[in-house]
């Protein structure tokens, strides 16, 4: 394995653009620092939750949501064809989390405190409870990296260890998600009378959860479909075609979960307006048509439908998230919210870092190859 | 016993005096005032105004006018959503009242704000170490045996300080003698669970236009916060669940797969 960075020897004109993006967010986060929040962002008393939270965190997560799917596949329902999207999906879900950290290290008004809810503590709090698992969870997928570095460096007898207690980290890693995934939902328990009746529900923290489901093996799908194309390999069409009909099984569950849940609750469904525009756009063009569209083994079998259905998918996840935090969020009096030019740098920075750390990653790293823990 | 104050918009002259007295008791500076189509001034609670007076102008259908003083600041709720929310425990509610807030413990996190459904917490945008600023009910006169300086500066007795309890009984004594003068209600004694701040108005706050201005009428009687305690305190069993799940199916579909791969090699 070669040491390689991104750009080494050939810069590509895409990987000078992420490397330009980044280095405009390094930028932009050091004014943040230092000029602080009012000064760099569109936040306001009015909407104290922006973009950062909206993207880098909310959808962040849910997206990142691919490393304890493909984990619970692989070793809890011994579904063994996916075990060459594990690894993918494991570097994926580790950079997704450094993201989300990353993004709301600059969010916070103190990000020098971070560490304080390890030692200061609200068991009564949601965020509280976010805060741990995530950092728990973050925690387990760094070993996973780990492990490859291992192997890389041929330390066998850590490899050894590691893998006679991987059930201990897989069944960690799947509580841990599944207590922040429905968690982040569950933060906005506390507000309902502030959001919009199609998204307010008691339900938040399951159906938050599904969707990460749903995030997760749409982003496995893609980053596959992406990353052979990049490197000029075969896609795994047969194995991401199994995948497609798991996606659209997840699919149809949260579409079942949503209509119960709005019918249980009798929210006006059938009106127009904004909110309403958002809603049917989420529900119908990012959640039923690809589930319509994967039930099609032509759709399946090829590499264009399912990139467009993973895409849609992936990207009605993102759109949830805006819509429960945004779309949904009745502020107050008549103040309104856009992300200022920072706001949107640092987010757009954090995705190419991102990128750049996922080629990095995936060269260096005994990602691809045949041999899995 | 918890302490509230009985706040009788009726009596409230809207000589801002309340401002002035918060404001100088807790140094917070002063703002360049700018008109608008209201005398409320300033228009807005900031990380600088703790408390201010809604100056509200109403027309009756014979043509009379009315002027309403409404004085905002924060509820002091008896089971406070932003002391559930905080993850670091910043904000505490104080057995004789008051919500207090840490400044050594805030992360700057803001879901405090996001979860008030009476919008009170407010943030130090402007600065690079923000804390968020809010009306303290005045904890450290209280600690000393003073009123807060809002009710000690009213000169129409328009605030009350006193245990909660009697002062909602005497907002309710006030509703019953004069039920011409008053909305018949205590907003504040319910609400959100009950709060230590407590308003008598001449109309109800859907008729003075404030419900989406503070003073939400749509709460119900439960406290926010207890749907983030219901969620909590499910954790350790959905955990002990999930976990149970996964290593039971792991073994489960392993033992599964050895035996077809036994019957396999039979065949």
């Amino acid at each position: 394995m070669e040491k390689w960075y991104p750009g080494m020897g050939e810069l590509t004109f895409g990987r000078a653009l992420l490397y330009i993006l980044l280095m405009l967010g390094i930028i932009s986060g050091v004014v943040r620092l230092f000029f602080g929040l009012g000064a760099t962002t569109n936040l306001s008393d009015a909407y104290p939750w922006g973009l950062w939270i909206s993207f880098d965190v909310l959808a962040g997560v849910a997206l990142a949501g691919g490393g304890f799917t493909m984990s619970a596949a692989i070793y809890i329902f011994n579904l063994k064809k996916f075990e060459p999207l594990l690894r993918p999906a494991k570097i994926s879900a580790f950079l997704g989390y450094l993201m989300f950290i990353v993004g709301l290290f600059f969010d916070l008004g103190q990000p020098w405190r971070i560490w304080h809810p390890m030692v200061m503590w609200n068991p009564h709090s949601v965020l509280f409870e976010v805060a741990w698992c995530v950092m728990l969870y973050t925690t387990v997928l760094g070993i996973d990296i780990f492990i490859m570095a291992l192997e890389r460096w041929q330390k066998d007898t850590w490899v050894r260890f590691f893998r006679d207690i991987y059930l201990v980290l897989v069944v960690a890693g799947v509580i841990l998600s599944t207590l922040h995934q429905s968690s982040l939902g569950a933060l906005y328990l506390l507000l309902p009378e502030k959001m919009s009746d199609l998204w307010a529900s008691r339900a938040i923290g399951p159906l938050f959860f599904t969707s990460a489901v749903i995030g997760g093996m749409s982003v496995i799908t893609l980053e596959s479909l992406i990353s052979s194309w990049a490197y000029k390999r075969k896609a795994e069409l047969d194995i991401l075609s199994s995948l497609g009909k798991g996606l659209a099984v997840a699919l149809l569950i949260y579409f079942a979960m949503k209509v119960t849940d709005l019918y249980a609750r009798g929210a006006t469904v059938w009106i127009m307006d904004k909110a309403h525009f958002f809603f049917y756009l989420e529900l119908f063009g990012t959640v039923a048509l690809p589930a319509i569209l994967l039930s099609f083994p032509e759709v399946r079998k090829n590499e264009k439908g399912l990139l467009t259905c993973a895409g849609l998918a992936a990207f009605g996840v993102v759109l949830n998230r805006f819509n429960v935090s945004l779309t949904s969020y009745g502020g107050y009096r008549q103040f309104s919210y856009f992300p200022s030019m920072v706001e949107i740098i640092i987010t757009v920075s954090l995705l190419a870092g991102g990128i750049l750390l996922f080629d990095f990653l995936t060269k260096n790293l005994p990602v691809y190859k045949s041999e899995l823990t | 016993m918890s302490k509230a104050i009985l706040i009788d918009t009726t009596r409230c002259i809207g000589c801002r005096a309340c401002q002035v007295a918060c404001k100088s008791w807790n140094v917070l500076k002063g703002e360049t005032a700018t008109f608008s189509e209201s005398w409320s001034n300033p228009r807005f609670l900031s990380s600088n105004q703790f408390n201010r007076i809604i100056f509200r102008e109403m027309t009756h259908p014979d043509g009379q006018i009315s002027w309403h003083f409404i004085s905002r600041r924060c509820m002091h709720c008896n089971d406070p959503a932003c002391v559930s929310a905080c993850p670091v425990a910043a904000l505490e509610k104080l057995p004789n009242g008051p919500v207090v807030y840490d400044d050594g413990r805030c992360i700057g996190c803001r879901y405090c704000m996001m979860a008030c459904p009476f919008q009170i917490p407010k943030f130090q945008w402007e600065s690079a170490v923000p804390l968020v600023r809010k009306c303290t009910f005045c904890a450290d006169r209280q600690a000393i045996g003073l009123e807060p300086s809002c009710v000690t500066t009213c000169p129409t007795q328009t605030l009350l300080f006193g245990e909660r309890a009697e002062l909602v009984k005497e907002a309710h004594h006030r509703l019953g003698a004069h039920p011409g003068r008053y909305w018949p209600e205590v907003y504040g004694e319910k609400i959100a669970g009950g709060t230590s701040k407590l308003y008598l108005t001449a109309v109800s706050f859907e008729e003075l236009g404030l419900t989406h201005r503070g003073f939400r009428t749509d709460l119900g009687d439960v406290p926010q916060g207890i749907y983030g305690r219901q969620w909590m305190s499910k954790v350790p069993f959905v955990a002990l669940a999930v976990g149970g799940l996964a290593v039971g199916l792991h073994y489960f579909n392993k033992r599964r797969a050895e035996v077809e791969a036994g019957e396999h090699k039979e065949e």
